[in-house]
């Protein structure tokens, strides 16, 4: 790539530039923490504990996961709360549609011998 | 945009209090949430109705699905660097980071078509059972999801070489890629959780 091909943009205000260095140290911190979450997540199944232990240190890991990455990777703690409200819809539905579902369609409320014909 | 509202960002940006383009993609991440939260939701449901359609664990490959997962929270990384170096207006740092993003975004699509071979090579096909149909539907919509943020990456990348990028305008529509490119992965944490890692409790 030569310096020909680089167009540098108007510089930022000095006040912007330190917010961006802060996040820059919180993101390399989230992504070290997401990396080592993951690796203890692989672990964790091999492990010989109770199932629903693992079940629920599980489900913690990945709601943090989750959590973090909508927070900080995608700024919504930096952002205006009427964003947190329109993603908090979608997932407020989606949850509300799996655990319907998941009452609608337990083992219990289901012919199971009708609908293994189809 | 109107030149009237002068409202000032947190992120010192001078502009409207929310762009357009921003919201929208917020309003469309929200959709997108029930689309994903559907799939994952069927699929739950017809493993619990048909525990014995199929045992996963003689396909799943657990060591590759985590170095994939490990890649993808890597890219969002990156992502993050490159949506922070176009607001400080470092174009270079911009396309070091974006072509990062687009090099382990290839590498997860590469694993995704690897997976796919290896469990086609062991007979789990989209018609085989429910599994495998709800699966390969979740998976396989995931992995477009990634392929067209792939491409949309790349197009900003030989994007940034026309001299047409705007300090402000180019700034918002990375982060609305970037917000798009850290939705792909989030749904990733799901269903690594929900559709691997819980088959081997």
């Amino acid at each position: 790539m030569s310096e020909a091909d680089y167009n540098p943009l108007p510089v930022a205000p000095e006040a912007h530039q330190d917010s961006e260095t802060e996040k820059y140290h919180t993101f390399v911190n989230l992504a070290l923490a997401l990396a080592a979450i993951t690796g203890v997540e692989l672990v964790l199944v091999y492990l010989p504990f109770h199932d629903v232990l693992i079940f629920s240190l599980l489900l913690a890991l990945s709601l943090f996961k989750f959590v973090a990455v909508i927070a900080w990777f995608m700024h919504l703690i930096y952002d205006k709360l009427i964003l947190t409200l329109v993603f908090g819809t979608g997932m407020a539905i989606a949850t509300g549609t799996f655990v319907a579902l998941g009452f609608i369609l337990s083992r219990s409320n289901v012919d199971m011998d009708a609908i293994t014909q189809f | 945009m109107s030149d009237t509202a002068t409202a000032t960002h947190d992120d010192g940006h001078a502009g409207l209090v929310i762009e357009n383009k921003k919201l929208l993609m917020w309003l469309f991440l929200g959709s997108d949430c029930m689309f994903f939260g559907t799939l994952i939701s069927t699929h739950l449901i017809y493993r619990k109705l048909y525990p014995e359609a199929y045992d996963p664990l003689t396909v799943y490959d657990l060591e590759l699905t985590s170095f994939s997962t490990f890649i993808l929270l890597m890219s969002s990384f990156l992502m993050a660097l490159a949506v922070s170096a176009m607001h400080k207006g470092e174009l270079k740092s911009f396309r070091r980071n974006t072509i990062g993003v687009i090099f382990f975004g290839l590498i997860f699509l590469a694993c995704q078509v690897y997976e796919f071979a290896h469990f086609t090579n062991e007979g789990l096909t989209l018609s085989t059972n429910t599994f495998g149909s709800t699966f390969y539907l979740m998976t396989g919509t995931h992995g477009v999801h990634v392929a067209i943020g792939i491409f949309w990456l790349l197009c900003m990348y030989f994007y940034s070489y026309t001299g047409k990028m705007d300090a402000h305008e180019s700034a918002v529509d990375v982060e609305v890629a970037g917000l798009y490119w850290h939705f792909v992965d989030i749904v990733w944490i799901v269903i690594f959780t929900a559709v691997y890692l819980i088959e081997y409790i």
